[in-house]
């Protein structure tokens, strides 16, 4: 049984001036128990209303996500979402930042404890617990983010562009660790990304949107380990074969793809 | 949020100061010569020596004490009763909306009124003592904290509520946790321009009617032609007001700082 179903997802919205827009049509996907799906696609092909959907943010139009077998109705506590900026509470500390869903929870103080030190040492935070997120850099920032989704132990993590507003060198090391951590707690994890090289990076399958209305595309293996180097000529043959289809977005435009990266 | 730079706290005295301190050197000089001269009637100006010696006059023969202690007590009621409505309000209508629906209509009605124009009907229903002063004083501050402490709420980021709504946060715990902290500013914003007119509110009431405090000093100088003491009492009457703020604001730093000033 999948962990997420996502099933015939339809999203219509209605702009400004009062067009209807349908930013999805008929998304059929199930991602397995510990698999690491990314979802790329054009900007503005609503890869984020879909990850926000399947949070439990944002109402589909038609169609139902089910979290192991059963359906999703709004949040779920088995569902984490690690957002695009962090959204870190600029007057919690770090520590009290991983804490926040813990203490809605109402998970009592002294268990709390042992669970904030394990994830915070985990993303590496060790010694900033007692900083606020403007004391931070915004890789540390996103650390904090992911130990602030990890700490609840939800079955699935939702990733929104996690990496996308720090540095490249930062990035990559991010992308490293959250490997790790995926080994280390066998997590299942639907992320979104414009990057199609972090995608294969990190991915086992790679779904790629058309633009909108969007449908799913095409869908990419990736059938390496999950730490894979990150110029394995598989990898990069992935990536250019991705980048040429995301440029022809399903239709006959003449492509001018040069096939590097 | 604005970033004290530790260089802005240490200032340089700078050429720009010492011509500003030079200006109002040369003024008051001016103002001291006008008068002692002859130039200038004592009725509409008063010397800053005599304003000094007025000042001194008051404060050490008693007369300014109980005048001093009863408009604060009077602007202080109302003021601290304003916040707590005001806060209290806001807290409610945030928690449930269809209580914002139904009261905004009222609220703002009330708000509309030019509140000196209630005076004289507070004065017929509490006298002209400290109840009708304090009533003034909180209608002066309340809906400006009320308003201030809801438009914060409003404007929390949609961020922050997706973060509470992740982690299914209930309504109370969305709004005491996620959605006042991050209101603070403005509520604090609001209490600081509230502050400002609750002081202007308790000295127009003691000004038209009362007999005693700080507004009713300063009507009395006037018709008796005490014009160093109305200046002296200008110049308190401010002090309090911007002292009024720079406490609110310590305030706000000693809760915010360690999240806003890093």
């Amino acid at each position: 049984m999948p962990a997420i179903s996502i099933k015939n997802i339809n999203k219509t919205y209605i702009d400004q001036d009062g067009n209807e827009v349908q930013a999805l049509h008929d998304i059929n996907l199930d991602v397995a128990e510990g698999e690491f799906v990314c979802i790329v696609g054009p900007s503005g092909c609503g890869k984020s209303t879909l990850l926000e959907i399947v949070a439990g943010l944002l109402d589909a139009t038609g169609g139902e996500v089910m979290l192991d077998g059963q359906p999703v109705r709004g949040t779920s506590r088995d569902i984490g979402v690690v957002f695009q900026d962090a959204s870190l509470f600029p007057w919690r500390t770090v520590r009290k930042n991983v804490a926040f869903g813990l203490e809605i929870a109402g998970v009592p103080k002294e268990g709390r404890e042992e669970r904030l030190k394990r994830y915070i040492s985990m993303v590496s935070l060790n010694g900033f617990e007692n900083k606020y997120p403007a004391q931070l850099s915004g890789g540390m920032r996103q650390r904090a983010g992911i130990a602030r989704t990890l700490a609840m132990n939800p079955k699935v993590i939702l990733m929104d562009e996690p990496f996308s507003a720090v540095d490249h060198l930062t990035k990559c090391t991010l992308q490293e660790e959250l490997i790790n951590i995926r080994q280390a707690e066998n997590k299942t994890v639907l992320f979104v990304t414009h990057d199609i090289n972090e995608a294969v990076f990190l991915a086992d399958r790679v779904v790629l949107l058309s633009p909108r209305p969007s449908t799913i595309q095409k869908i990419y293996e990736i059938p390496l380990e999950q730490k894979r180097g990150r110029n394995d000529p598989l990898l990069l043959k992935i990536a250019a074969e991705i980048a040429k289809d995301i440029n022809s977005g399903g239709q006959d435009i003449p492509n001018n793809y040069w096939g590097n990266l | 949020m604005e970033k004290k730079k530790k260089s802005k706290n240490k200032k340089k005295f700078t050429w720009v100061n010492l011509a500003q301190l030079l200006t109002v050197a040369a003024f008051l000089l001016w103002m001291q010569w006008a008068v002692d001269s002859g130039r200038v009637l004592t009725i509409f100006v008063a010397s800053p020596t005599s304003i000094v010696e007025e000042g001194i006059e008051i404060i050490t023969d008693g007369t300014l004490w109980p005048h001093l202690l009863l408009t604060i007590q009077e602007a202080l009621a109302g003021y601290l009763s304003a916040v707590v409505a005001g806060i209290a309000v806001g807290l409610i209508w945030t928690l449930f909306p269809v209580s914002e629906k139904y009261m905004n209509v009222f609220c703002s009605s009330i708000m509309a009124v030019p509140k000196v124009a209630i005076l004289p009907l507070l004065i017929l229903w509490f006298g002209i003592g400290f109840q009708s002063k304090a009533f003034l004083v909180f209608l002066f501050s309340v809906f400006t904290i009320l308003y201030n402490t809801v438009t914060g709420t409003k404007e929390c980021k949609k961020e922050y509520l997706k973060v509470a709504k992740v982690f299914k946060a209930n309504r109370f715990q969305t709004v005491f946790l996620v959605i006042i902290p991050a209101a603070l500013p403005s509520i604090f914003n609001g209490l600081k321009l509230a502050a400002a007119t609750a002081l202007t509110g308790v000295l127009f009431s003691e000004m038209q009617s009362a007999r005693a405090g700080l507004g009713y000093l300063l009507t009395e100088s006037q018709n008796l032609l005490n014009t160093p003491r109305m200046f002296f009492l200008i110049i308190l009457i401010t002090l309090l007001s911007v002292g009024a703020v720079k406490l609110i604001d310590a305030i706000e730093y000693a809760i915010s700082y360690r999240w806003r000033h890093v």
